[in-house]
Parts: C-alpha cells; sequence; structure tokens
C-alpha cells in the first residue's frame, strides 16, 4: 500500500508534464486532439494523488514507522484524530496536500471547463500542469514523504505537541484550499497572456474561482487566528508575526481581486489590471509558501529547515513569478482595454478599493520582508511588529473601511453620491450614536475606541442599508418590498454579508483591544480573584493522565451573583514525554459574545500557582465576523449569473441541455 | 475641466496617495522597528532608556528568580556578558536555563531591561535564528550535525 | 509482486489517460466567437431580469444593452481572424513522446527512489505477528501496548520489569516493578528488583530509597540473594568497607553451591579488600561489572573513574569512527550518566559519521529514540 502511494506520486508527476507540455502544443498549433489530451490526464493525475495521500494517510493511521515521515511525527499512543491529521502537521506531508489540492482544482476545470473555449481551457491546463510539475518535482526530490526506514523503528517521536489539536485538522487545509484556489487564477492569467487575447467567458470563470479561493483563505486565516488564540496560550489573535503576514497578503491581494473582476465581468473594463491582479495574488500565495517553507523564518511553522528546500522554492518563485510578470510585460499591450466610467460610479469605488488594498499589501509586504532584506545587506537584525503595522496599515484600512458602505449603492458608469449619502443616512445616524454612547457611557474608553465602534456600527449598519433599498424599503408596499427582497440576486446578499462580517470582524477588534482587561497574580487552591465583574475560585491543581501526556489541570469556578459556582473554567499545563515538550493549555469560558480565558503558569515552591487572566469582550465576533464573510462568498457562489452556458450549438447536439454550474 | 485634465488630476491624486503611502511606511520602519542585540552588543551600541529592543541570549544558569507576585527575574547572557531581566507574566513553555530566549522591551533607568514580552521557541528542536546566529559569530554555539 | 501488478495496472490507466483523447475522432471544433457570443447572450438576459426586478433603471438598461451590443459587434470582426493550419508531423511527434514519457518517466524515477521490495509494516500487523520471530523491542512494544490498554494487569508489568532492567532502561524498570507491587502485592522478588533498578537510575549508586527496597525484601524473604548483595554494597559505598566483606562473607556461607551470586560475591569480595587495579581497560564502555566495580569507591573517585572510562571510549570513537556498536555504548553511557547533552552530541557526531540517511544512522537514531532521546538539528 504504501509503495503503492510512492509510484502513484511518481506517475502523477509524469502526468503533469504530460498535462503541461501537449496541450501547449495542441493550442499553439491548434490541433484537438492533443488539446482534448488535457481534461483526462488532469482528472486521472489528481486521482493518483489522492491515492498516494490516502496511502500516506493510512500509513499515520496504521503507525507504519517503516516510512520515516511518520516515525518522526507520530506515535502509537497518539488518538487517532491527530494521527490522521499528523498526515500534514509536517513539512512533507503539507506538501502533498497542497499538490492533491492543486490536482483537485485542475481536475475541476477539467471537469467543469466544456464550456470554455478549446485553446483557453488547454492552456489553463498546461499551466496548472506546470505548477503542478514543479511541486511534484519539488517533493520527488527534497521533501519525498515516502522515504522507509528498513529495520523500522518500533515507536515513533511523537507529532509536536503544539500541533496535536483540532486546529490542525482544519487550519491548514483551509488555507491551502485558499492558496492554491488562486492558482487556478494565475493560470487563466497566464493562458490569457499566451493567446494574447481575454475572452468574454474569462472573468465568468476567474470570478467564481478567486470567491472559492477567497472563502477558504478567510476561513483558513479565521482558524489560524482562533488557533492560535487558544492554543498558545497569549491570549492575543493577531501577532503580525511574518507567517501570518505571509497568508495575509494574498487576502488583501485577494480582496482586491474579488472587486476588480466584479469591474472587468460586468463592465468588461479593468482587464489588464484584474489580469495582473491575478497573477500578483498567486505570486503572494507562492511567497508565502517560500517565506513558511525555506527555513527563512523559524516558527511554529517551520517543521523542518533545509536550506536545498529553500533553494528550489526560491528557484519555483523565480519561474513562475519571474516568467508570468515577463509574459505580461510582453504582451499586456495586446490586450484591448475596457470600457470607460466616471469617477464616482461604481467602478470608481471599486478602483478606490483596489487602490487602498494593493497599497496595504505592499505595506504589509515591506514590513515583512524589509527586516529579512536587512539582515542580508547589512547584517543588522530588527523586528517589524506590531506597533509599525498600526501606523502604516490602519490609517490605509480606515478610509477603506468608511467608504465600504457606499460603493455597493453607487450605480455603474455615473453615480450619484449624494443620493447614496442620503440612503445612508440611517446608517450614519446610527454609527454617530454609537460613538456617543460609547464615548460618554462606557468606563475608560478612548477616543479611539469610540470611532473604532462606530465606525463598525457603521458598515454592518451600511451593509443591512444596501439590502433594505434594494428591496424597496420606505419607496414599496410590504408585499413588494418582500417579493422584492427574496427576489434580490444572490450576488447582492453575498456583498452585504461579507462586509457586514466585516464590520462584526471589526467590532470584535475594537471592543477586544480597548475594554479587554487582564490580571497577573498567583493564586492558591480556594482563593478568589476578580475580573471585569466576574469572580473566579481557584480549586485547585489535579494531574491527570492522557493517552501521550501527562498534565496538571488547574480547576476554576465562576462565582456567580448568588455566591454559588455557575460554571467551571480548567487551564493545563500538558508534559509530553516523548518530545519532553511542555504545553499549555488555556482555558476558555463563552459568556454571550465575550469570553473569559484563563492560562496557567509555573506552580511555585509554596505552592501557589501564577495565573493569566483575560476579559475579551466581544471577542468571538473577530471570527464569526470571518464566518459571515465566507457565508456571504459561499451567497455569491450560488448566484445564477457565475453559471454560464455552452455555446447554443454544442446546446443543441449535447444531450445536457441545461447550462453547466460552476464549479 | 477638459477630459483631459480630469484624468491627469485622477492620476495624480493616486500618486500622490502613493507617496504619502509610500512616506509613512519608511517613516514607520524607522521609528518602530525594534533592533535585535545580544548582551556584548550593548556596550558598543547606544540604546537609550525607553527605547524599544529586543534581548536575546541563552537564560543564565541559576539566575532565575521568582520575585513578587508572577514577577520573574532573569539575567540573559551571551557568555561574554549578561543583562539583567525583568518580566511579569507567564513565561513561556519552553522557558529554560540555558535556553534560548527573545526578550523586548526597554531598558528602564536602573540599566535593568523591563520585557513586556519573551520568546522561547515554539518547537525545542530550534535555537531562535537570531540567537543561534549571534552565539555562532561569538563561537559560543556549535551546530551539532544530525539529519 | 502484487505491488508490481498494480504499479503496472496505474502505468496502463495513466497511459490511456493520454492515449485515449489522442486517438479519438476530430471533436467539432468551436470558435471561441461562439463562447463569447453566449456569455454576451447571458449578459442580455440577466439585465433584462434586472430591470425587470427594479434593480437598474430604465436609461441605464438601454445604455448598457447598448454596450453589450458594440460588444457583439466588435466580436464578429475580431473572430475573422484565420486559424493556423494544422502541422500533422509536429503533433504526431508531441503526441508519441507524451505516450512514452508516461511508462518512462515514471517507472525510471521509482527505481532510482523508490523501495519496492519493503511491505507496509502497520504497527499493528507488526505486534500481531508470531512472536518468536519478533526482536526484543518489537516484543516490549507489544507489551507497553497491552498494558497501555490494561494498565491494571499486573502480572504483564511484572513480567516486563526484569526485562527493562536488563535493557537497562531504569526508569521504566522502577515504574514497573511499582506498578506490579501496588497490582498483585508485595514479593521479595519485586521489591529486590525495584531496589536493582532504583540503584541503576542513579548509576549504580545504591540510595536510600533502593535500601528501603531491599530491606522490605529481605523481610519478605530474608533468602533473598540480590537483597542482601545490594545492601552490602551500600555500606560499601558508604565507605564502610569492613561491614560489607562483613556481610558478604556471610552471605557465602549461607548461598547455596550453584547460586548465580557466588561469583558476584567473591568478586565484590576481592574487590573490597584488594587495592584497585586501576583503569587500563579505559577503552571499554563502563558496563554492568565496571559500574558495580565503580561503585565501591568514594563518589568522587567513582565519577572520576567513569568519566575517564567515558572520555576513554569517547577518545576511540574519534580515532575510530566506524564503529556503531561503540557509538551506541557511548550514547548508552552519557544517557546512563544524565549528560543528555553530551549524549545528543555523541549521537549527532555519529551519525555525520555514517552519513545522515544511512542505515547505521537510522539505527542510531532508533536506538537512541528507544532510550528517551531525540536527535537535535
Amino acid at each position: 500500500m504504501v509503495e503503492t502511494g510512492h509510484f502513484a506520486l511518481v506517475l502523477a508527476f509524469a502526468l503533469s508534464l504530460v498535462q503541461t507540455i501537449v496541450p501547449l502544443f495542441g493550442a499553439r498549433l491548434n490541433n484537438q486532439r492533443l488539446m482534448a489530451v488535457g481534461g483526462p490526464v488532469a482528472v486521472t493525475g489528481f486521482a493518483l494523488t489522492a491515492l498516494s495521500f490516502a496511502a500516506l494517510a493510512s500509513a499515520y493511521a496504521s503507525s507504519d514507522f517503516s516510512l520515516a515521515n511518520v516515525w518522526e511525527n507520530s506515535h502509537s499512543l497518539q488518538p487517532m484524530i491527530y494521527k490522521i491529521t499528523g498526515t500534514w502537521g509536517n513539512h512533507e506531508g503539507s506538501m502533498l496536500l497542497w499538490v492533491l489540492i492543486l490536482t483537485f482544482f485542475g481536475a475541476l476545470v477539467a471537469a467543469f471547463g466544456s464550456n470554455l473555449p478549446a485553446t483557453l481551457r488547454a492552456n489553463v491546463l498546461a499551466v496548472q500542469g506546470a505548477i503542478g510539475a514543479a511541486f511534484f518535482l519539488f517533493i520527488l526530490a527534497t521533501s519525498n514523504p515516502f522515504i522507509r526506514l528498513n529495520p523500522a523503528p518500533i515507536e515513533g517521536r511523537d507529532l509536536n505537541p503544539v500541533l496535536q489539536d483540532l486546529g490542525l485538522a482544519i487550519h491548514p487545509p483551509l488555507l491551502y484550499l485558499g492558496y492554491v484556489g488562486f492558482s487556478i487564477c494565475f493560470s487563466f492569467s497566464v493562458a490569457a497572456l499566451i493567446e494574447g487575447r481575454i475572452d468574454a467567458s474569462w472573468a465568468r470563470w476567474v470570478r467564481p474561482w478567486t470567491l472559492v479561493a477567497w472563502m477558504f483563505l478567510t476561513g483558513g486565516i479565521a482558524m489560524g487566528s482562533y488557533w492560535a488564540y487558544y492554543e498558545l496560550g497569549w491570549g492575543g489573535f493577531w501577532f503580525w508575526d511574518p507567517v501570518e503576514n505571509a497568508s495575509f497578503m494574498p487576502w488583501l491581494a485577494g480582496t482586491a481581486l474579488l472587486h476588480s473582476a466584479i469591474v472587468m465581468e460586468k463592465r468588461s473594463a479593468l482587464k489588464i489590471w484584474t489580469l495582473l491582479l491575478a497573477i500578483l495574488t498567486f505570486s503572494l500565495s507562492l511567497l508565502g509558501t517560500f517565506l513558511v517553507r525555506s527555513g527563512v523564518l523559524t516558527s511554529v511553522h517551520a517543521f523542518a529547515t533545509d536550506p536545498t528546500r529553500g533553494v528550489f522554492i526560491l528557484c519555483i518563485l523565480t519561474l513562475f513569478i519571474g516568467g508570468s510578470l515577463a509574459l505580461f510585460a510582453l504582451r499586456a499591450s495586446r490586450l484591448t482595454a475596457g470600457g470607460l466610467f466616471h469617477p464616482i460610479s461604481r467602478e470608481g469605488a471599486l478602483v478606490l478599493n483596489n487602490l487602498f488594498l494593493t497599497t496595504a499589501t505592499a505595506t504589509v509586504l515591506v514590513g515583512t520582508l524589509y527586516p529579512l532584506a536587512l539582515e542580508a545587506l547589512t547584517g543588522d537584525k530588527i523586528s517589524v511588529g506590531a506597533p509599525f503595522f498600526d501606523l502604516t496599515f490602519g490609517p490605509l484600512m480606515l478610509p477603506l473601511l468608511a467608504i465600504v458602505p457606499f460603493g455597493p449603492l453607487l450605480a455603474w458608469k455615473r453615480g450619484d453620491v449624494i443620493a447614496a449619502s442620503q440612503r445612508l443616512m440611517a446608517a450614519f445616524a446610527l454609527a454617530l450614536g454609537a460613538v456617543l454612547v460609547t464615548g460618554l457611557f462606557v468606563d475608560g474608553a478612548s477616543v479611539f475606541a469610540a470611532l473604532g465602534i462606530g465606525l463598525a456600527v457603521w458598515l454592518v449598519a451600511g451593509a443591512l442599508t444596501d439590502l433594505a433599498v434594494k428591496s424597496g424599503v420606505g419607496s414599496v408596499a410590504p408585499s413588494v418590498m418582500f417579493r422584492r427582497f427574496a427576489g434580490l440576486p444572490r450576488s447582492v446578499f453575498g456583498t452585504a454579508l461579507a462586509h457586514l462580517g466585516l464590520g462584526l470582524t471589526l467590532l470584535g477588534i475594537v471592543a477586544t483591544l480597548s475594554f479587554g482587561t487582564e490580571k497577573i497574580l498567583t493564586m492558591r487552591a480556594g482563593e478568589t480573584v476578580e475580573l471585569s465583574g466576574h469572580t473566579l475560585r481557584f480549586v485547585g491543581l489535579y494531574p491527570t493522565q492522557g493517552p501521550n501526556y501527562s498534565e496538571d489541570r488547574g480547576r476554576f469556578e465562576l462565582i456567580g451573583v448568588s455566591g454559588s459556582p455557575v460554571g467551571e473554567i480548567s487551564s493545563a499545563k500538558r508534559f509530553f514525554p516523548v518530545r519532553q515538550t511542555t504545553t499549555t493549555e488555556s482555558g476558555i469560558k463563552t459568556l454571550g459574545l465575550s469570553q473569559l480565558y484563563i492560562s496557567l503558569g509555573d506552580e511555585n515552591k509554596d505552592g501557589s500557582v501564577v495565573v493569566r487572566l483575560w476579559w475579551k469582550p466581544l471577542v468571538t465576533l473577530i471570527w464569526g465576523g470571518g464566518l459571515v464573510m465566507m457565508a456571504g462568498a459561499a451567497m455569491s457562489l450560488m448566484d445564477r449569473r457565475l453559471r454560464v452556458g455552452a455555446p447554443s450549438r454544442r446546446r443543441k447536439q449535447a444531450s445536457t441541455a441545461a447550462p453547466v454550474a460552476l464549479p | 475641466m477638459t477630459r483631459k485634465q480630469k484624468r491627469l488630476s485622477v492620476i495624480a491624486g493616486g500618486l500622490a496617495f502613493l507617496g504619502a503611502a509610500t512616506g509613512l511606511t519608511f517613516y514607520a520602519l524607522g521609528q518602530k522597528a525594534s533592533y535585535f542585540y545580544m548582551p556584548a552588543d550593548l556596550t558598543t551600541a547606544s540604546v537609550q532608556p525607553g527605547q524599544r529592543i529586543r534581548l536575546g541570549g541563552l537564560v543564565e544558569k541559576g539566575t532565575i528568580q521568582r520575585g513578587q507576585g508572577a514577577t520573574v527575574a532573569f539575567s540573559v547572557t551571551d557568555t561574554h556578558k549578561s543583562v539583567k531581566v525583568t518580566y511579569t507574566g507567564i513565561l513561556p513553555d519552553l522557558f529554560r536555563e540555558e535556553q534560548g530566549v527573545i526578550t523586548e522591551g526597554t531598558f528602564g533607568p536602573d540599566g535593568v531591561f523591563v520585557a513586556d514580552s519573551v520568546l522561547a521557541k515554539h518547537d525545542e528542536r530550534y535555537m531562535p535564528k537570531e540567537v543561534a546566529d549571534g552565539l555562532k559569530a561569538k563561537g559560543v554555539w556549535q551546530e551539532s550535525k544530525s539529519d | 509482486m502484487l505491488f508490481w501488478v498494480i504499479a503496472a495496472i496505474l502505468t496502463l490507466g495513466a497511459s490511456l489517460a493520454v492515449l485515449l483523447p489522442l486517438a479519438a475522432g476530430p471533436n467539432r471544433e468551436s470558435s471561441s466567437g461562439d463562447h463569447d457570443l453566449e456569455v454576451y447572450r447571458d449578459q442580455l438576459s440577466e439585465l433584462d431580469r434586472d430591470a425587470a426586478r427594479g434593480l437598474i433603471q430604465p436609461a441605464e438598461a438601454a445604455e448598457a444593452r447598448a454596450e453589450i451590443g458594440r460588444r457583439i459587434l466588435r466580436l464578429d470582426n475580431a473572430d475573422a481572424a484565420g486559424k493556423a493550419s494544422t502541422r500533422q508531423v509536429t503533433s504526431r511527434l508531441v503526441a508519441t513522446v507524451a505516450v512514452l514519457a508516461v511508462p518512462l518517466v515514471s517507472w525510471g524515477v521509482y527505481s532510482r527512489i523508490g523501495s519496492p521490495d519493503l511491505p507496509s509494516q502497520p504497527l499493528s500487523q507488526r505486534l500481531a505477528k508470531n512472536p518468536a520471530d519478533s526482536s526484543v523491542d518489537e516484543l516490549v512494544a507489544r507489551a507497553e501496548a497491552h498494558l497501555a490498554a490494561n494498565p491494571a494487569d499486573g502480572r504483564g508489568w511484572d513480567v516486563l520489569a526484569p526485562v527493562y532492567l536488563r535493557m537497562q532502561r531504569f526508569s521504566d524498570a522502577v515504574a514497573a516493578y511499582r506498578n506490579a507491587i501496588r497490582l498483585d502485592g508485595d514479593s521479595g522478588m519485586r521489591q529486590a528488583g525495584l531496589g536493582e533498578a532504583i540503584a541503576g537510575a542513579a548509576g549504580g549508586i545504591v540510595s536510600a530509597d533502593a535500601q528501603d527496597a531491599f530491606e522490605a525484601a529481605l523481610k519478605l524473604d530474608p533468602a533473598n540473594a540480590k537483597a542482601s548483595f545490594y545492601l552490602a554494597m551500600a555500606l560499601a559505598q558508604e565507605g564502610r568497607n569492613k561491614e560489607a566483606a562483613t556481610a558478604w562473607q556471610a552471605m557465602l556461607g549461607t548461598l547455596p553451591p550453584d547460586s548465580p551470586w557466588r561469583d558476584a560475591v567473591e568478586k565484590a569480595l576481592v574487590k573490597s579488600e584488594g587495592p584497585e587495579a586501576g583503569s587500563s581497560a579505559a577503552v571499554k564502555g563502563p558496563d554492568a561489572a565496571d559500574v558495580d566495580n565503580a561503585s565501591s569507591l568514594s563518589p568522587q573517585d567513582r565519577e572520576a573513574m567513569i568519566n575517564t572510562m567515558v572520555a576513554g571510549l569517547d577518545e576511540k570513537l574519534r580515532q575510530n569512527p566506524r564503529d556503531p556498536e561503540g557509538w551506541m555504548r557511548l550514547v548508552r553511557s552519557y544517557v546512563v550518566l544524565g549528560k543528555a547533552d553530551q549524549a545528543r552530541d555523541a549521537l549527532g557526531r555519529a551519525i555525520s559519521v555514517f552519513g545522515a540517511g544511512s542505515d547505521e544512522a537510522k539505527k542510531l537514531t532508533a536506538f537512541a529514540a528507544s532510550l528517551g532521546l531525540a536527535a537535535t538539528e
């Protein structure tokens, strides 16, 4: 089984080479047969990669220590769920997951791409195949998970305890679905450049793919943030860590792409820009992969650092980013520009959005790469953290967020700001009210906090206003209004939900940063502590034994108004003997949308324990907002506009008369 | 305004915006980035009290003292010099004697480094990169070869 | 064999994925203009829907309709561009190369990097196979798995404890003996074993804890030779050589003539009386006898002696590094001495001698892991 997986991986590599070369020649020679090879090869390549991944996962599940990779990252006593998630909890396995998703998306294009012009489809599959070939080669040459040990050791070295968490089951796959999803947009862009023309169906394909990738990337980042929040025990949700930035940059660029693709689809404008953004977004995904995988940055994500891997990924990076940008420079002038528009219009608002988002991406990029460049040039080591990003990223985001509610209310081509402002009066009043209430009635509220809350309320109310205006609230009879509301295109709901989610996330961030409280103290069993109106009693430390760790669990009781306990929170120090590592399991109690967060420190000689407590008001909204944004993307994806019919001539021929749904 | 003038003003506005963003970015890099030092570097570098820096090295053996409440004092050393550090909070799980750490904070007027964050590596297999490089440069620490 | 059949089938399937489209009849071509037209039609109908729903003003709708119409007109012009003629020779060449590439690349690469002869080895299967074929490590692992599932099986702990002791996994042996005593009750043998394990974990020093265990053993079984022997050893370690010698003499009087302990007692007696033989055997690793030997010295001397021996072994391995057994001894010695860093360093050096990824390196790493030691980067 194991070797079958290994062989399937090699075979998938061979197929990816065929997938790169044959359709490309087919498109150049206009040979239908050669072009037709792309589809079946892409699907078969995916099936083989899936077989390979299944073989590795089953080796993990059955603790087959004859695989070096399993031996290094698994232990027979681990719970089954962590045995399986351990498959991608290491460098080799996660790269295999990466190509699995890549080939999966390639197979989707092959399977549902019958309505694409044949040459476009062939070129897209060829570019997709080339990316696949590069990464298959990378895996086989430097990161092969199927290296065997003979004789096999009898026990493994355990998965890094920090990764033994349900978060690992969800975070990397979501993130990769996002990263790799943008590869399709990239392939479409490069295919368009190779052909020297952009088909009308181009934007209709790129937009849903951007939506899919953006949706998963949003989820992946939100999940990663929540995981870091509860697993690392520092109570923070975002650290401006270079590795986090590596996933945030494609998200920002992807958000810009999402918006410019709308302009392109609706108005055929911004074609060249959209194409460039698609290339840049995937390039940032590749850059993220490089930064995380090469060992340039050390962090929890750098499973193992190996210079050859870094050099290899750098080569892939140069090849694809450099190659695509060179192609862009050569061919972009051939592409025809699209429709014109007035600066004050939906298009204008989206351009402004793109300007802010790409500039913000650039500042994050500078903040992430500048320390690396400085160290390489002068040897000085600096760290660029939250203070830098507060000063640069913050001022860019605030005006952008302030204009978000205007965008959907402006008409295409030529908009009317005054009319839009009048419609937003209610939302503005609400936001102003929120500022005043926060500023005047909440203790310890700073000007920043009041304005931040106001901005968040403005976003939420603005999103709702959009829906209200479009269903005709106040101008038509209620029955008509409901009919209109129900009949609104899904994409309108999608937009509103995404903007609403953004507002919720902002609300969570501002509330947590401004009104959160924390305490550090030493406690003995029986002592109580009060934090922002909540009383906690430390019950004591209880040693317990887990499957592959032992832990000291500190139990706390939440004391209600009556003086009796109303809930329990427990935080633990876990010791994993195989790796000689201790981890902290934070204790979290969700009260409404807010959370009490407890992190246990070391035990002192006198039996008292250092305890750190946080009160985090509305903190769950940070990730809840992310979920709402994902829901918005999903809603948009269901819009019928994103379904493209095949040419009618074929529609008559084929028995499948219905338009094919995407993806 | 003619169409051309309009277009020019839009482009000028965009460029001004980008210029402002660039200026802000480099201003922030100058002001808000914190430099990384090893204890021995501090004799040559001039670090003002109150200037945010990152201080890295090994936790010197036998210097960890738990004081009042959750305050901990320890020394960070590169074996040439050591610097006293105080920190209030929960030390990371991987914080141990003779292990690499990076602390971030400012020097107080009394010459004691007051850290507001202490990082040990997430993964015990690695030294913090800055610390490893610094120690290697000083010939204190040698990378052991292994797979 | 099965593997090769599967590999052949997979290769065949992959080749067919390339071959079938090439062999199929020519597809009906559709020009990209048809596709574009379809999209524009779609946009027009969408526009009509939006207009009917009142989402856009009639004037805007008319304007948008005109714009789409212009795009359709432009399309007809663009589509007139001619098509490249099909070049048959090049196409055939590409097709042939592609079909051949699949088996050639895959079998070529796999034969270089694969291990087709190695079967999968799921742990449960390895533990379920005939015990006679298993290595000691596997047997122990099997017992450990059984005990992890049934931690209340006292007999299991009782069986495993002496095995640990022999493998020099002293702290595991301590835990196992304690479990056996807790679950199956006291016995002289268990207490004596516990004492030996505690002493072993402390590098041969019979500590107070170990003495307690030995005394408990003698209380349960006054004839327990191991307990008597180690208690005498404890006396010797405290420098009370005379008393130790007396105790050993007394043992000689009571031990049956075929007792395996006779030999050990006699040796100990010689050592406790005669002058030290010195460390002529310095290149040898400190085996159990040497540690015993060392334990009759004062603590400082003992430490010095053990260190000399280990250093000697270390030195020998520097000169003659290709000696896997020697490296294992060295790593184990450092682990036993509690010098984890040096053990790790030795392991690192050993691996660099044999080359990372070599069989010896893997064996060494596995061995070290079985001692609870992980290689460092």
